[in-house]
């Protein structure tokens, strides 16, 4: 029960600050793919930094045990991950940003978005058995992490992901990536 | 407080700060339930509990018995409060309304048809949630959660759909892309 009481409450804030970061905003979410307003990347890049400093901090210090770390099969993360992008570069969301945005009152996100994700999702789970072992069969390298693949250090990999983060913000908001083109036709 | 306030009656915010909150949220799901954030694995085991009511002999399968059960999971709820979030979101801002038109960046380059956009809208949900099933994840569950622990995968997903996003912007902008 009080599992369930902080998966809601957990829940409120995601769905708060995919509000707040605009992310339940078509053309915010399609621009990031035009490359002229970059929020999308910034969002996810710094919630990756965060995250993953307090994560492995949270672990050294044995607050934290992982939960299991997603699998690795290269051909069916990318394949996954390339289907995945056209999907939101047409309709302009993704699962979450689709669940808080009907929550707003965008009918367009509450019927058919979240009728579309329902009948993936009965299609998924109807031919998965047909589809889904052979492809994470593919180049499949199990729950590891990168610091296991690579036998280096996790915090090095940090340290490097934070400091790509801050030095691709400073390019970013100093006009060093810039595309002018924001909304269509102006 | 006025300060808070007036930081909670923005419609946007900073999405550094937003963001930054995001993590903190990634790791309180970790530290105080021991799950991972996600969108995609809900609506699996919601069309699970959906399919069963309807058609339970064709929905009786290892999928939706095991993979993904239909239950009430932990993200189901996670998912439920994230509608709520977005509500929340609106009504600090006082943009909580019924909208029928789509975004205005839409109708400019799809015209103002609805018909139009529901269709693509019901459509790229298909697609999004079949992807998802292949990648093993959303943006949320897989790049966001995956990321955070470093998963290879979590790279994997957010490089392929960085490239075939921008690919696909490039084919429906065109001239004003």
């Amino acid at each position: 029960m009080g599992n369930m009481l902080m998966a809601l409450t957990l829940g409120v804030v995601f769905g708060f600050l995919l509000n707040k970061a605009g992310l339940t905003k078509y053309h915010k979410i399609v621009n990031v793919f035009r490359l002229t307003d970059l929020a999308v990347l910034k969002f996810m890049m710094s919630g990756l930094t965060v995250a993953m400093l307090g994560l492995y901090a949270m672990r050294s210090l044995g607050w934290v045990t992982f939960p299991a770390v997603p699998a690795t099969y290269i051909v069916g993360n990318l394949v996954g991950g390339l289907l995945f992008g056209v999907g939101m570069a047409l309709a302009g969301y993704c699962p979450g940003t689709c669940v808080a945005g009907a929550g707003e009152g965008k009918l367009d996100y509450l019927i058919p978005g979240l009728l579309g994700f329902l009948t993936g999702a009965v299609l998924f789970g109807l031919t998965y058995p047909s589809v889904f072992p052979a492809i994470s069969r593919l180049a499949a390298y199990g729950n590891v992490t990168l610091g296991q693949l690579w036998n280096v250090n996790s915090w090095l990999l940090i340290g490097l992901f934070a400091g790509m983060s801050l030095f691709l913000f400073y390019l970013i908001d100093n006009g060093m990536i810039r595309r002018d083109r924001l909304a269509v036709g102006k | 407080m006025t300060k808070i306030r007036r930081l909670l009656a923005q419609e946007t915010w900073s999405p550094y700060l937003a963001g930054g909150l995001l993590g903190v949220v990634g790791l309180l799901a970790v530290g105080m339930s021991n799950s991972l954030l996600g969108a995609s694995g809900a609506f699996e085991n919601l069309a699970g509990i959906l399919g069963k009511a309807i058609a339970p002999e064709a929905f009786d399968n290892l999928y939706f018995n095991y993979v993904m059960p239909a239950e009430i999971t932990w993200s189901v709820v996670l998912l439920i409060g994230m509608f709520f979030g977005g509500m929340l979101g609106a009504a600090t801002a006082g943009t909580l309304r019924w909208r029928t038109k789509p975004d205005e960046q839409w109708q400019s380059i799809f015209g103002p048809s609805t018909a139009k956009r529901w269709g693509l809208a019901f459509g790229g949900g298909i697609v999004l949630q079949y992807a998802a099933g292949i990648a093993g994840g959303c943006t949320s569950g897989l790049a966001i959660s995956g990321g955070m622990l470093l998963a290879p995968a979590a790279f994997l997903f957010i490089a392929g759909m960085f490239a075939s996003g921008i690919a696909t912007a490039l084919i429906v902008y065109r001239r004003s892309y």
